[in-house]
């Protein structure tokens, strides 16, 4: 293909999921300067791979690159808040065992979330764990499928399904918990 | 309480359900068993209105602005290394135009005797070429781009000098660059009655795509060729281990020529009209079977 045509396929593949790509960065990397650097540098490196972009979802697609260069990011950046996620598997079994629970045990009202501020919701969504807010931000802010979510975090739906769960789950509850 | 509905009937389970309720994930069959459950428990609905209220929360949370100057940042990642394209399409095109170089159009010449036959074109800038510029840096990275086209052995074409030498080297270039792709088709079919719809839903033209597999040269699908700037209709056909490429350019005068000899070098070709399009049939094959391709075409497409 020719540098045009990837030119071209940059356009179109990249520039339209820039808000996407952004908002991702954002809720991994804890704000939004730091988002923006992370997307120039994740933009770059799926300029470089662009080529092999076999179609399909492009947001997906673009996301993943801006998922690795997040972490890639913090590794180098921010070492001690990457030291701080902890062991996936651990927070794997918390979300099944705390699964277990009825689930109207501990829930507020629909309407109290409803109502929840702005402000509250996003420390409630940065304090929660990495697996977990990164899955609900996949899903709920991304709008990606569980399958895409799967596919790009390299783990079964199930888990997929019971990380979305548990983020809901602690969402509520500390919603709940602040009004 | 146990359901006979293939639904889980462990409380996280039914929970998880919930969840790809909300989320658009379950089939129609499986959503109504959910939602016959929710309707039927008022804790089970009380869960799902509390992920109702929080997805709709998460969703209507501030997103971050793109800003002009941020997307124009990316956009400018995207037009790295295409200026270098323009501008080797620019001395490609000098190649192309018979006043640059008469008689002989080199397009991917093998050796030094065609190197010789190149340079003269690098030094006479076209219009299209003065318009990028006039830095250095433009000009070397088009002649290394030459080099690196030259180095690369592919055949040498070189034809006849004439009004359409410029569409010829297109149709030229265009397949021998197909020959280097991943597939040389963007529509498989051997079938022609999915190739012309195919071809007519792109570009609104089709030509006649007879399938000639019987004597030999099998339809194998057809692409979209760009040339002087227009799609224009390309047929692919195989005879043996050899690639035939079609184009047919919807002629506008009506004129109808006999069959043209413009081969030379490692390419044969071949050009024609019949009033309604104007042929270019290329093959590496020798040109005596490209001849008689000509003529099974002609005689079929009538």
């Amino acid at each position: 293909m020719s540098e045009r045509a990837l030119a071209e396929r940059f356009n179109e593949v990249v520039l339209p999921h820039l808000g996407d790509a952004l908002a991702l960065a954002r809720w991994l990397t804890g704000n939004a300067a730091d988002a923006e650097d992370v997307v120039q540098d994740a933009c770059i490196k799926a300029h470089a791979g662009i080529a092999g972009y076999a179609g399909g979802n492009a947001r997906a697609w673009l996301l993943t690159i801006v998922r690795n260069t997040s972490y890639t990011w913090m590794a180098r950046n921010r070492p001690r808040a990457m030291m701080a996620v902890g062991d996936l598997g651990d927070l794997d079994d918390m979300a099944a065992a705390h699964g277990t629970s009825l689930p109207d045990e501990d829930g507020p009202e629909a309407s109290l979330i409803a109502r929840a501020d702005t402000a509250a919701l996003e420390a409630a969504i940065a304090a929660l764990p990495q697996p977990f807010r990164e899955t609900l931000v996949l899903r709920d802010i991304n709008g990606l499928s569980y399958r895409e979510i799967s596919a790009m975090l390299a783990v079964p739906i199930g888990t997929v399904m019971s990380r979305l769960a548990r983020a809901r789950g602690l969402l509520a509850s500390e919603l709940g918990r602040a009004s | 309480m146990t359901h006979d509905d293939g639904l889980p009937n462990d409380p996280e389970g039914i929970r998880l359900m919930i969840h790809a309720l909300v989320d658009g994930e379950l089939d129609a069959a499986a959503a109504l068993a959910v939602e016959r459950r929710i309707a039927a428990d008022p804790r089970l609905a009380a869960e799902h209105a509390r992920i109702v209220a929080l997805q709709g929360a998460v969703t209507r949370l501030p997103r971050p602005d793109v800003s002009d100057a941020f997307r124009a940042r990316i956009a400018a990642i995207g037009m790295t290394g295409t200026e270098q394209q323009e501008q080797a399409e620019a001395t490609e095109s000098q190649r192309g135009a018979p006043s640059a170089l008469p008689g002989l159009i080199a397009g991917a010449g093998g050796g030094q005797r065609r190197e010789a036959g190149i340079r003269p074109s690098q030094a006479r800038p076209s219009p299209r070429a003065r318009r990028f510029g006039s830095f250095d840096w433009r000009a070397m990275a088009a002649s290394i781009m030459i080099s690196a086209v030259l180095a690369s052995g592919a055949t040498q074409w070189v034809m006849q000098s004439g009004v359409d030498d410029g569409f010829a080297a297109a149709v030229a270039s265009g397949h021998r660059r197909s020959l280097l792709a991943a597939s040389p088709i963007d529509i498989v079919s051997s079938d022609r009655h999915t190739v012309k719809p195919w071809l007519d839903a792109r570009i609104g033209v089709s030509p006649p795509a007879p399938d000639l597999a019987q004597d030999g040269y099998a339809l194998i699908g057809g692409r979209v060729e760009v040339i002087s700037g227009r799609p224009v209709p390309a047929l692919v056909y195989r005879h043996r281990e050899h690639l035939i490429t079609l184009v047919a350019e919807p002629q506008q005068d009506g004129k109808t020529t006999q069959p043209d000899d413009l081969s030379s070098g490692g390419f044969s070709m071949v050009h024609w009209s019949d009033g309604a399009f104007s042929y270019w049939a290329i093959s590496d094959m020798e040109r005596p079977e490209l001849d008689d391709f000509v003529a099974r075409f002609r005689k079929a497409a009538v």
